[in-house]
């Protein structure tokens, strides 16, 4: 896709691998299947018109690229189909880690071995070019649109292409996973539910290892499994002088310290992870999902942090009505429909969303006026887009009328007659989809998986669908989990976007450490596309910021980048003060250091 | 023309900043001294050190050299990177905060104070831009 945009965009020449690139895709039509999935795209047209594009190429007109003493040096290293200096391959790494536009010189290798990456490493040095590795590029994606981008990314140099480091042990005696930079979170639970274990992962498509020291996993089970170094026993890497190193050495300086502070920030890794051993949790029989719905966000925080403080819950978290329709829904347009009904008819704006034992969810029913379970939410997955169709309709004004919709929707008489005219089913969601891909779709949607909440949350297969209209922005971070200082944060995203009109969202607050921390995702949503639009979501981060370091106990998650592979401990404790006026002027100027003035950005 | 890190390019810098810096407005009235290691300086790859020293926003030293007595001063800040790095910062291509965020250079002292004299130092670093340098 990154590939067609930037031919089509007189962004990048045809080469003589163009050919090949075209060449290796059948047009099998695999890519739509999983692609529309997420993103409602149809990456097979893109592939047509590249197809349709090199038929129109003079085969003397394409350009040779000439091999330089690097790519010749990565070759030595990884072979030669591994490396390359090729622009129409670094074309398609364009916007997932290097900037658009970037003029500088760019080398993409492929390494298999933690020796090979050790090599690149010190060729590099030798050649005084930066390194930037890369994992699946989900949180580069992200920033690249952003005035962070600059910070987070090399002007040129070596990308690391971790793919190809696949491996993955399971020790079910021991209750640990060793893997490769390569393996994705989907690959690895995958791997660990054949054991009947479950890994604390972030979303399905992310890189464990990349996500474990970039963000340190971010999850709704991190009030039970943890964060950071509680997620893993041991991590190889290798420094920035090429030195392969572990954690677990007994004379290396202590990697687990960390800064804490505005100057800490730092979204490149100063290490390259080759091998992680994580810890894995065994999946209890009886694990149910239970939803509590509310109207207000200061009764679900009351609720889910009562439940955190006692433990109650293996995975717990405050989920938002956009999350819960953008993730269900097959297409976006059925995902505000569903959004807007579940806000005017329903109230229903928030879930404390819990995956628990069967005693803790004997508790949660004796604590919660109104719940509801697996049976419910497979029926919202398989039927919302009947829902969809019946907005504004008498059934849902009735609804809406009740004097508790929630109690009368979830837990009242008239829950049977909602499942019921929801008429879910497999066969009655796809219709919505393209013709052609119904009878995959119908077949997909008729797996258990995948309207098993406990499942979901495992997997985490849905959470990207969040970006089928626009591109997003993450905000929030960690802060302690009092009620207060939650609203206060909440209230100190939604006013950048209000004042810098960008769709605001709260997204997800989870727990650590039983209840005394909280890590909430709140994000801003805009067109990628438009300049303006970027323009107030730079104004609006700075602003966020600046609002969220005033607040006592914040660390914005960007200050927590880059330290995955430190003990919470030194970064979470002691609950930074939130800064004063004076220092807010530095922060200010820190900024302008940085990014420049507002015009710049 | 001056050769980067020569003891001419310093007295021309410090003569620059002294002349064309006010010392409240730009330099912001601080105090703080500040030790570059510079890294692998060609021709022959060795360390160079280049120290700064500010009294109320007056620049007092600027010494460069390969002499330890220059290491030996006892400066707030130790900021360490390879030649390529300071060059870009030197020239303008990159503050030094910047560089610091992208693990291009480390830096000991108190973080803290520092984050107060980031604008100071950036102010000073666009002032020796200005020099006609040989990298």
């Amino acid at each position: 896709m990154e590939l067609a945009r930037a031919l089509a965009e007189n962004e990048v020449e045809p080469t003589e691998t163009l050919i090949d690139v075209v060449n290796s895709c059948n047009l099998c039509g695999i890519c739509d299947r999983q692609c529309y999935f997420i993103t409602q795209r149809r990456p097979t047209q893109a592939q047509q018109a590249l197809k349709d594009h090199v038929k129109t190429i003079k085969p003397n007109t394409l350009k040779h690229v000439p091999e330089d003493e690097i790519v010749k040096d990565l070759h030595v290293i990884v072979g030669n189909d591994w490396a390359t200096n090729d622009p129409i391959i670094i074309a398609s790494y364009i916007r997932s880690i290097i900037k658009q536009k970037s003029s500088g010189k760019f080398y993409i290798v492929m390494p298999k071995s933690t020796e090979e990456i050790a090599a690149i490493v010190m060729l590099a040095n030798k050649h005084k070019i930066p390194y930037l590795p890369r994992g699946n590029g989900t949180f580069f994606g992200v920033a690249l649109q952003t005035l962070l981008a600059e910070t987070c990314s090399i002007e040129q140099g070596i990308i690391i292409d971790l793919w190809r480091m696949k491996d993955i042990h399971i020790d079910a005696e021991s209750f640990i996973a060793t893997i490769g930079p390569g393996v994705t979170s989907f690959e690895l639970q995958k791997a660990a539910h054949a054991h009947k274990l479950r890994a604390n992962v972030a979303e399905a498509e992310s890189h464990v290892c990349a996500n474990a020291q970039n963000l340190g996993i971010v999850t709704t089970w991190s009030n039970t499994y943890g964060w950071g170094t509680d997620n893993f026993i041991d991590a190889e890497f290798i420094d920035s002088t090429g030195t392969i190193m572990h954690l677990s050495d007994k004379d290396i300086p202590n990697p687990y310290a960390s800064e804490q502070g505005l100057l800490s920030l730092s979204l490149i890794p100063s290490v390259i992870v080759t091998q992680l051993t994580l810890k894995l949790h065994q999946i209890l029989d009886d694990e149910e999902a239970i939803f509590i719905p509310f109207t207000n966000l200061s009764d679900a925080l009351d609720m889910a942090h009562n439940l955190a403080k006692r433990n109650i819950g293996i995975s717990l978290a405050v989920l938002s009505r956009k999350y819960l329709t953008e993730f269900i829904s097959p297409t976006h347009e059925i995902a505000e429909d569903f959004n807007y009904i579940a806000e005017k008819y329903l109230k229903l704006n928030y879930i404390v969303d819990v995956i628990c034992d069967k005693y803790h969810k004997k508790i949660i029913e004796e604590l919660a006026e109104v719940t509801f379970g697996h049976s419910m939410i497979k029926s919202l997955i398989l039927g919302s887009s009947k829902l969809a169709s019946m907005k504004d309709s008498s059934l849902l004004k009735m609804i809406a009328e009740e004097e508790n919709p929630l109690k009368a929707v979830f837990g009242g008489p008239m829950r049977n007659h909602f499942e019921k005219g929801l008429a879910a089913s497999p066969h009655e969601l796809v219709k919505v989809f393209d013709e052609d891909l119904r009878d995959f779709f119908e077949k997909l949607y008729s797996k258990p998986e995948l309207t098993d909440p406990v499942w979901l949350h495992s997997f985490r297969i849905l959470p990207c669908r969040m970006e089928r209209k626009h591109m997003w922005m993450y905000r929030g971070g960690y802060m302690p989990g009092d009620k207060e200082t939650i609203l206060k944060v909440v209230d100190a995203l939604e006013k950048p976007a209000e004042k810098y009109h960008i769709e605001g969202a709260f997204g997800f607050l989870s727990y650590l450490e039983r209840g005394k921390l909280a890590h909430l995702e709140y994000d801003y949503y805009y067109d990628h596309a438009d300049p303006d639009a970027r323009k107030r979501l730079n104004k609006a981060i700075v602003e966020s910021w600046r609002r969220q370091f005033a607040i006592k106990g914040v660390t914005p998650l960007e200050f927590i980048c880059s330290k995955g592979l430190h003990r919470k401990e030194h970064i979470l404790y002691p609950v930074p003060k939130g800064l004063s006026e004076e220092d807010l002027g530095h922060f200010e100027e820190l900024i302008e250091t940085l990014f420049g003035g507002e015009d710049a950005w | 023309m001056v050769k980067y890190l020569s003891k001419e390019w310093a007295e021309q810098a410090k003569k620059k900043v002294l002349e064309d810096l006010d010392r409240t407005k730009d330099l912001k009235n601080m105090n703080a001294s500040l030790l570059n290691v510079v890294q692998n300086v060609p021709p022959d790859q060795k360390t160079v050190y280049f120290y700064i020293k500010f009294t109320d926003g007056k620049l007092e030293e600027l010494l460069t050299g390969s002499d330890e007595s220059i290491k030996e001063k006892n400066a707030e800040f130790t900021v360490t990177g390879d030649y390529t790095t300071f060059v870009q910062i030197s020239s303008g291509q990159m503050s030094s905060a910047m560089a610091l965020l992208k693990n291009r250079v480390k830096m000991s002292g108190n973080k803290m104070k520092a984050f107060t004299i980031t604008k100071p130092i950036d102010t000073f670093n666009m002032c020796i831009k200005k020099i006609e340098t040989e990298y």
